[in-house]
């Protein structure tokens, strides 16, 4: 990722985009975070906040029109919050901070000719950035129509105040008689404002023409202009105040010398990005004061409490992942490029990048389609390229691709055949988690046309996780290969993953979902079970045609289907995707919870590790074939496959289907595959957690038996023996009774001893 | 400094050497680094034993930490 792709994804995330209000005020004041501040009784930050962007708050406060109302999205749900009523309260709950900070001086002076509140905000504002600025004033003092107000409204021990406020900055008042063009002629300062929102003589408003209107300057180098707002305009103060504001900012870089223009951006005028989902928002009034036009602090607090503090985050809140990181998209971005960038010192990021599901669900909710997906995978294929992807991140599962594609693989034309119209491709995971059921559901396409031949396979979409582009693209070419070799038949895979997989990466091979077959006529012995809630794979995300070929079967049995919001094109990882469950195991535990927390009934997939994943929250899960093919079915509160199993079941459903040929030879059992293990429940789960199979304790046990070295407790006679295996060297502790290895313990480790025995 | 990783129940033998394990220096090594630390070894063959704390403590930080994991 370079600097230019990196602007590019952040540009995506529009997370950053300012709130409605913000974006309606002139004075783009945070608005959000003021009422936020206000909505915790925290009136002192929420002056704060105002102070930061509102010159002279005491005043302007008082008599803001709030044009950010009518753009505020609580509007149509019971009223837009009084924003105005909330700046109102808040100054008057709280006072003028002690001190504004003030630059240096600067040798540049200005002069205000006119007091009207466009002139004493550009003074506030010059002042603070250290420029000597004088305002003159006519009698009775600066103002202008300020000092015209009730009482009520603008206090004028408060207009004094701000007053003394400007003083405290340095700038100086001088009363004149008249603001006529002599008087601008006297003026020896380099730059000049003129507001119009004070009495100018008409001698002087002739001279003056029209000012830019982005800028404020006029035709006259160093003269500018604003307080253009006509008597009657409905935001005239606030407008008034903004435009000083503006024109202050060109009179800084005028006299610094630099453009008036560049880099500069136009008000928004209510014009933001930023999406803010209200669905299940319900309405609140409107909080009216019980003095007219005034809140009370509890008042203002409860006002404020309907803000709905606008915010995107439509992918935070629903991955859990992204919630973990505690950012948004746009940080992430940033997170990822940092993390390649680094040549010397620690990858912050690699473990966030490992972690994602990849399933996609984000850049379906998001306005701009922000594809996390897209973002780690290019990251993990560069942290490949560059050999720098930490080598445990994803093993496990890359070796169970290995395996799966090795002693589990298996094709063959049906018995009987010597050419295939149809090739089932049930893939890895359905075949070590439901052995029985694939040997059901290929005997009832079998029914269906004989000449359906069998391939258990591994689609290699580990590799493709995994960012290891050249081992993805190389098991596609095997599977071209070996498809071809079968003549060509159409492949119908039970997995959305393999089906998106050939479908994306295989274009050649003629693929289809199985479960669209079947929805084609009833399956005969079919039986509902209790409604359950389904959940979609998260890679059928966009398959609407597997969708509702599922949804059609179900309906055949007369299944009945609870309510699910996030399905369809919204549904959820289940942990596993992207390689998650291996980076991050946690993370993947809380994505199933988190799932599982959506729905009160049990849950119904068409995906076998999705099924697993969900059935470890202990939430009763049912598989699509569990309702097709009751006889082979799978109680929904059985616990997963566990690890070993699912090597173990390949294996022997290979073997299962090999038998069904008369004249092929079964592949012989390895040698370590015969030593009789005996590993108690207690151990179970540490093996689980561990991701130690019985296969490796089975081979380290061998090797012992072959001769290698082991160790003998001196006490009570336990034994530990220990051997690499790969990239891994693992530790059995146990016990030998009558030829059976009672197992006690088992670890492992990546490191290697130099000269420590290890093979 | 001496990276000792001796653990309390040194009551090990390695068979079929038959000879006590007894602390020696050994060398880790992971990703090209190389660490010598005091670990149980038997005196005749060198067999190592690396505890189930040590393996799943010390060193797992220590390879996630190289492999930047």
């Amino acid at each position: 990722m370079d600097q230019q792709e990196l602007r590019d994804w952040e540009a995506k995330c529009i997370q950053e985009e300012p709130p409605a209000c913000r974006a309606g005020c002139p004075l783009n004041v945070d608005a959000r975070a003021f009422v936020q501040a206000a909505a915790k009784d925290n009136m002192a930050a929420a002056r704060t906040v105002l102070e930061r962007s509102m010159p002279l708050a005491g005043i302007v406060a008082r008599l803001c029109e709030a044009p950010c109302e009518r753009f505020c999205v609580r509007g149509p749900l019971g009223g837009p919050i009084a924003i105005g009523l909330l700046e109102r309260a808040c100054v008057h709950l709280t006072t003028a901070p002690a001190k504004i900070l003030r630059l240096p001086e600067r040798p540049h002076k200005v002069t205000m000719v006119g007091a009207g509140p466009s002139s004493l905000a550009a003074a506030f504002e010059l002042a603070k950035k250290g420029y000597p600025v004088t305002v003159l004033h006519q009698e009775p003092g600066p103002g202008a129509r300020l000092r015209q107000l009730p009482q009520e409204i603008l206090p004028s021990p408060i207009l004094t105040e701000e007053l003394q406020r400007l003083s405290g900055l340095g700038v100086v008042f001088q009363q004149v008689e008249k603001l006529d063009a002599a008087l601008v002629a006297s003026v020896t300062t380099e730059a000049i404002y003129l507001g119009l929102d004070d009495t100018l003589e008409p001698d002087l408003k002739t001279m003056l023409g029209e000012p830019d209107p982005f800028t404020f300057a006029l035709s006259q180098s160093g003269w500018f202009c604003a307080g253009l707002d006509a008597e009657e305009a409905p935001d005239r103060l606030i407008t008034d105040v903004a435009q000083g504001k503006e024109a202050a900012v060109s009179i800084d870089r005028f006299l610094q010398g630099a453009s008036l223009t560049a880099g500069r951006t136009a008000p928004r005028c209510g014009n933001t990005d930023l999406f803010t989902n209200t669905h299940g928002i319900p309405a609140r009034d409107r909080i009216s004061p019980a003095v007219l036009e005034k809140y009370s602090r509890e008042e203002a607090v409860q006002e404020a409490g309907r803000c709905i503090d606008c915010q995107c985050l439509e992918c935070v809140r629903h991955c859990t992942y992204l919630a973990e990181y505690k950012a948004y998209p746009k940080v992430y971005a940033r997170r990822v490029y940092n993390n390649s960038a680094i040549v010397k010192g620690v990858h912050q990021a690699n473990r966030f990048i490992n972690s994602c599901s990849l399933c996609r669900q984000c850049e379906t909710l998001c306005p701009k389609d922000f594809s996390m997906a897209d973002l780690c995978l290019d990251a993990r294929r560069q942290m490949v390229r560059e050999n720098r992807m930490p080598a445990s991140a994803h093993w496990f599962t890359l070796e169970e691709m290995h395996s799966a594609r090795d002693e589990g693989a298996f094709i063959r034309h049906a018995p009987g055949t010597t050419a295939s119209r149809i090739l089932f491709f049930p893939g890895c995971q359905l075949a070590g988690i439901r052995p029985q059921q694939t040997k059901a559901l290929y005997d009832h396409l079998l029914l269906k046309e004989p000449e359906t031949g069998i391939w258990l396979d591994c689609c290699g979409v580990p590799a493709h996780w995994a960012g290891r582009v050249d081992e993805f693209a190389s098991v596609c070419k095997d599977i071209e290969k070996t498809w071809s070799s079968m003549g060509k038949p159409k492949v119908l895979a039970a997995c959305s993953t393999c089906l998106k997989i050939l479908r994306e990466h295989v274009p050649a091979v003629t693929v289809d979902s199985v479960w669209k077959v079947l929805a084609s006529e009833p399956v005969p012995g079919a039986k509902a079970l209790p409604p359950l809630a389904l959940t979609d794979p998260c890679n059928a995300r966009l398959d609407t045609e597997t969708q509702s070929a599922v949804r059609s079967l179900l309906q055949a049995t007369g299944q009945q289907l609870t309510p699910l919001p996030m399905s369809g094109k919204l549904t959820e990882c289940c942990g596993f995707g992207g390689l998650m469950e291996n980076a991050a195991p946690a993370t993947a535990k809380g994505v199933r919870e988190a799932r599982a927390l959506q729905s009160d009934t049990g849950f119904l997939t068409y995906c076998a590790m999705c099924r697993d994943q969900l059935a470890k929250t202990g939430k009763p899960v049912a598989y699509l074939l569990d309702i097709l093919f009751p006889v082979a079915a799978v109680a929904a509160d059985a616990p997963p496959a566990r690890i070993s199993d699912r090597r173990i079941n390949r294996r022997r459903l290979k073997k299962e289907l090999l038998a069904r040929y008369a004249s092929s030879e079964l592949p012989p059992e390895k040698p370590w595959q015969q030593l009789s293990l005996k590993i108690p429940e207690s151990v179970l789960p540490l093996l689980e957690e561990r991701r130690i199979l019985e296969d490796d304790i089975r081979r380290v046990l061998y090797k012992k038996a072959e001769g290698g070295r082991y160790l003998v407790h001196a006490v009570d006679s336990v034994r530990l023996a220990s051997a690499r295996l790969g990239s891994v060297t693992f530790w059995v502790e146990y016990t030998l009774q009558d030829d059976i290895y009672l197992i006690r313990r088992c670890w492992s480790h990546r490191m290697t001893i130099a000269g420590g025995g290890e093979e | 400094m001496k990276l000792s990783f001796l653990p309390s129940d040194m009551n090990w033998t390695c068979a079929p050497c038959g000879e006590p394990l007894q602390p020696g220096i050994v060398e880790l090594r992971y990703m090209e680094n190389v660490f010598k630390v005091e670990l149980p070894v038997c005196p005749k063959c060198g067999t190592v034993l690396i505890s189930e704390d040590l393996a799943l403590g010390k060193m797992l930080e220590v390879e996630q930490l190289l492999e930047d994991k």
